[in-house]
């Protein structure tokens, strides 16, 4: 049994039950990594700068190994927190990592987030960012990933709940056949409001990348997403593809959505495109004129919705642990959970 | 089982369905046949609880309940089925995960345990069977990419899942090659027993080569205007509609 260093009671609160055996649990406390400095299998951990936030090293190729790092708020007079968490992978090196973000209490946290991923050659990055905080925070996450030639990162945000959620996400290849994804889902209720800012920069020849990003918006919650992809003179055979598509559950739930590509080399496939939609009144005459109950049918239509972002996410266990949250999320029963405090079931 | 009074159906401002009376018993096969446009569908939907129509007039019963009183899923639980004309497509939900669904709901409905992943998949395989439906049809968005012969299967196979006592077929055949319109129809037959009733809605005597009705109905703008035996259709197939407009 860990011991954490700061906080005791963190494992009496906390029951996260991520089924995965391979998972190696890392706790944040307001920013602090709760373990001295590892060097484990090529795996260096250690707190950043000032003491604050996450540095993680990883060499050789972690296959089928997942690290979940479990950040959480818990000050009960809390101010704005800022603290930096950098993932750098050697050559070669691949790694799953899911970064859970919660709050103890509901209290209003700020806290800004800033993420560096530092991928080598042929490195491969499996990252998830897992929101779940509480209604009246506000939370942010600044993230930019370099990466090397023939790398690749996929990264799914997926965000569950915060009073406002600001996502910036920034992807650079300035090496060939550099391959990138990202993948989101925003679920807003209530007064919410979710911000998605994506900008991915094409600076060599032969990359790819895409994102998929979609959002339902419940009552009078509020969304936006910007998305930019920019293909550099000279970075030709560019494939670039962004989607993001959004379902409105009332007349009063809002969303804007901007995605933008700008070109500038000329053999390049690219493509980009948003809908903005309301529940499919047919299919859902047609899920009832087979016995399913309207609520039903709804929260069929709308996991059927999300189901392409989910299924991007490779390991099974914690696709079908996620697919669980969304639809409990979708459902409104995660304040009823009293598993453990974060709500996440 | 099902007995429509004077029903009279409007859509806005226009009248579609002008008093239709009709009485469907246990072990009993319909037919109804009618030009484009003569109200088929619509009374197909408005019975299915579809709420773009609205009922201006007259009463329906199924199972001794009121009919219009329930909610398209609360007419379906009693045995209510619909095969549309147009199957919905919807990506994303799997055919297991939708028939999971309904097969729940009904089952709850009914005071009887949810099945186990196990008893639900034997049934999936049985029912499939009837149809000759492609196993591999299971983890499929539900009529997605499906072919127009593909979706009208899937339509039979969830009637077969379900078990319905009443199921009205909008034009099951349309779109059907030959050997399509075989399975389906064989699926149907093979489902019919004393207890159930099917009403199949077709513009043509084809389908009733397969599937021998008992009672045959022609409907031209929104009145059931003729109703005979089976041979019925073979003059409709003969004469044409018009000769029974003419005629009226």
């Amino acid at each position: 049994m860990k011991e954490y260093i700061y906080m005791p009671e963190v494992r009496r609160v906390f029951r996260c039950t991520v089924p995965d055996e391979n998972i190696r649990q890392v706790f944040l406390v307001d920013g602090v990594l709760q373990e001295e400095e590892t060097e484990k299998n090529g795996i260096i951990l250690k707190r950043g700068p000032e003491e604050k936030g996450l540095y993680m090293r990883v060499q050789g190729d972690h296959f089928g190994e997942t690290i979940q790092i479990i950040s959480v708020r818990s000050e009960d007079l809390p101010g704005p927190l800022e603290f930096t968490n950098k993932w750098e992978l050697e050559p070669g090196a691949g790694i799953q990592i899911i970064v859970c973000d919660h709050t103890l209490n509901e209290h209003l946290y700020q806290t800004s987030r800033f993420s560096k991923i530092i991928l080598g050659e042929d490195a491969c990055l499996d990252i998830l960012f897992m929101q779940n905080e509480n209604i009246r925070s506000h939370y942010r996450l600044d993230l930019i990933a370099n990466l090397d030639k023939g790398s690749q990162l996929d990264c799914h945000v997926l965000s569950f709940y915060g009073g406002i959620i600001n996502n910036k996400l920034h992807a650079v290849m300035n090496h060939p056949e550099a391959v990138c994804r990202m993948d989101g889902l925003f679920l807003a209720d209530g007064e919410q409001d979710i911000k998605y800012d994506i900008s991915v920069d094409h600076n060599a020849p032969e990359c790819y990348s895409r994102q998929l990003f979609k959002g339902i918006l419940d009552n009078h919650s509020r969304g936006s997403f910007n998305g930019a992809i920019k293909v550099a003179p000279g970075a030709q055979k560019t494939e670039a593809y962004q989607a993001n598509h959004n379902l409105l559950l009332t007349n009063d739930a809002k969303i804007t959505t901007k995605p933008q590509l700008e070109i500038y080399a000329d053999d390049v496939k690219c493509s980009h495109g948003a809908s903005i939609g309301r529940m499919d009144e047919m299919g859902l005459f047609y899920l009832r004129s087979r016995g399913i109950s309207l609520a039903e049918a709804k929260m069929l239509q709308q996991m059927a919705f999300v189901e392409d972002v989910l299924a991007g996410i490779r390991t099974e266990s914690i696709r079908e642990r996620l697919e669980k949250m969304v639809e409990s999320r979708l459902r409104g029963e995660f304040k009823k959970c009293s598993n453990c405090t974060m709500h996440c079931c | 089982m099902l007995r429509i009074k004077d029903l009279c159906v409007s859509i806005g401002e226009k009248e579609i369905l002008r008093g239709i009376n009709l009485e469907i018993k246990p072990g009993e096969t319909h037919a109804i046949m009618g030009p484009n446009g003569s109200g088929k569908s619509t009374l197909a939907s408005v019975l299915a609880g579809r709420e773009t129509f609205t009922v201006t007039g007259g009463s329906a019963t199924f199972m001794g309940k009121d009919l219009f009183a329930m909610t398209p899923e609360e007419r379906a639980r009693l045995g209510f089925f619909l095969g549309f004309q147009y199957p919905v497509e919807i990506p994303g939900l799997t055919i297991v995960n939708f028939m999971k669904a309904a097969i729940n709901e009904q089952r709850k409905y009914k005071n009887l345990p949810a099945l186990s992943s196990g008893e639900f998949l034997k049934m999936m395989r049985e029912k499939m069977a009837v149809v000759e439906m492609d196993p591999s049809f299971v983890g499929r968005g539900v009529n997605v990419g499906f072919s127009g012969g593909e979706k009208k299967r899937n339509e039979i196979f969830q009637m077969a899942m379900l078990e319905p006592m009443l199921a009205i077929l909008d034009e099951t055949d349309s779109g059907l090659d030959v050997d399509a319109l075989r399975v389906v129809a064989q699926g149907v037959n093979k489902l019919k027993t004393k207890e159930n009733a099917f009403v199949v809605i077709t513009h043509y005597q084809r389908l009733l080569n397969y599937i021998i009705p008992d009672i045959v109905h022609v409907l031209y703008k929104g009145q059931i205007i003729k109703t005979a035996g089976k041979n019925l259709a073979l003059e409709v197939e003969n004469k044409g509609y018009d000769h029974f407009i003419n005629k009226k």
